[in-house]
């Protein structure tokens, strides 16, 4: 599940210098240098919105923030219905 | 099935910047990542890929209207298999590094969102701590017979293991409390002790029988008698039957591991090490049996 840079760098064909940005730009948080698969999944998203969708670079930021805030209201809506459910007498 | 006209909304003559632009809006709306909740996304977005993988493509539209190959004729990259980030159990856990959960500051006092993050954040800090790992080697004795070992702790302190007797290589003691604190009022978690057992000079394990190999005098083994052997908690006597070869078995019944196995004695004869002159004067003058063969066996 870990991957180490170069492998990530080769699997992603990022360069290192569009990177080392992203990663300054906190897109991607690599933990001890090290990425995981979810990082794939999130590279190919940032292509998207850059490539496909036509987000310039400040939009991308936005919407990486936004999105982690969603997965985050969306967990949050899961623990709650999760504490309903087991709240509610059968 | 749609063609990738229909699917992409353009009509037949659309240029290709059209074509781009209907994809571009398509994909702002459908991308699964931007719709974390919607099975029927991935599927939508898949079909509108392949359309415009079509339909972008010069050579592949031309021969699309000229009816050479159909709408799902050339599924290629944009119809592969793909993991979205959305998917990965990372995205949905609050473990994640990527989490965020502010977008709830604003609900402020009693209401149930913070209410919940509080309660989540406190059940986070109240569980029981982390529990610690550590590996132990004993010496085969400990293991046999259980003991007390104490671990020194990196960070300064000890930590007492009692090896119950007959543990084996590799078991994992679970030291109740021993572990890491809790951050909160969870009570510390557990150490777990993996056991390495060092090897014997002489004593070997098979489950819970031991084997010793005991050497014995040329003597000893043709006239029997008793001699010492070491077992694993002191030295017993023990009595060799007369005539016993290099390689005879003898067992100590209950002198296993922890009570429940047997000591195995398997004998050597073993020669001086410095040539005797009264052996060497008696041997001499000894004339075998004629039955007295060791390599019968070998027909030679």
């Amino acid at each position: 599940m870990i991957i180490a840079k170069s492998e990530f760098l080769l699997r992603t064909k990022l360069d290192p210098q569009t990177l080392e940005v992203w990663v300054h730009e906190e897109w991607l948080l690599p933990q001890d240098g090290e990425f995981t698969e979810a990082d794939l999944s999130r590279v190919q998203l940032i292509n998207d919105l850059q490539n496909v969708m036509g987000v310039n670079d400040e939009g991308v930021g936005v919407v990486l923030h936004l999105l982690d805030q969603l997965h985050g209201v969306r967990r949050a809506m899961a623990n709650l219905m999760d504490e309903v459910r087991r709240r509610e007498p059968h | 099935m749609k063609s990738p006209y229909e699917i992409l909304g353009v009509a037949k003559t659309a240029s290709a910047d059209d074509v781009r632009k209907a994809y571009r809006g398509l994909a702002k709306k459908l991308h699964p990542d931007l719709n974390p909740g919607d099975k029927s996304a991935e599927a939508k977005f898949k079909d509108v890929s392949i359309a415009y993988d079509l339909l972008s493509d010069n050579a592949k539209r031309a021969k699309f209207d000229a009816g050479e190959i159909d709408a799902a004729g050339n599924e290629t990259a944009a119809a592969r298999e793909r993991q979205y980030y959305r998917d990965h159990p990372q995205a949905r856990q609050q473990q994640n590094a990527y989490a965020s959960s502010a977008g709830f500051e604003d609900f402020a006092g009693d209401d149930l969102f913070s209410e919940l993050f509080r309660k989540q954040a406190e059940k986070q800090r109240n569980a029981k701590g982390a529990d610690a790992q550590y590996r132990l080697t004993v010496s085969f004795l400990d293991a046999v017979n259980g003991g007390l070992q104490r671990i020194s702790l990196p960070g300064g302190g000890a930590l007492d293991v009692n090896i119950p007797a007959g543990i084996q290589e590799g078991q994992t003691l679970r030291l109740k409390g021993k572990g890491n604190a809790s951050q909160g009022t969870g009570g510390h978690g557990d150490a777990l002790v993996q056991i390495a057992v060092a090897p014997h000079a002489f004593f070997t394990r098979v489950g819970d029988d031991i084997f010793v190999e005991l050497p014995v005098t040329i003597k000893e083994a043709a006239l029997g008698g008793p001699v010492k052997v070491p077992t694993s908690t002191g030295s017993v006597m023990l009595n060799i039957p007369k005539a016993s070869n290099t390689g005879a078995l003898l067992r100590l019944k209950g002198k296993g591991v922890a009570g429940k196995g047997d000591q195995f004695v398997k004998l050597k004869i073993v020669l001086p090490q410095m040539p005797d002159a009264a052996l060497n004067d008696f041997l001499s003058d000894w004339s075998p049996d004629a039955s007295y063969d060791p390599r019968k066996e070998m027909q030679l």
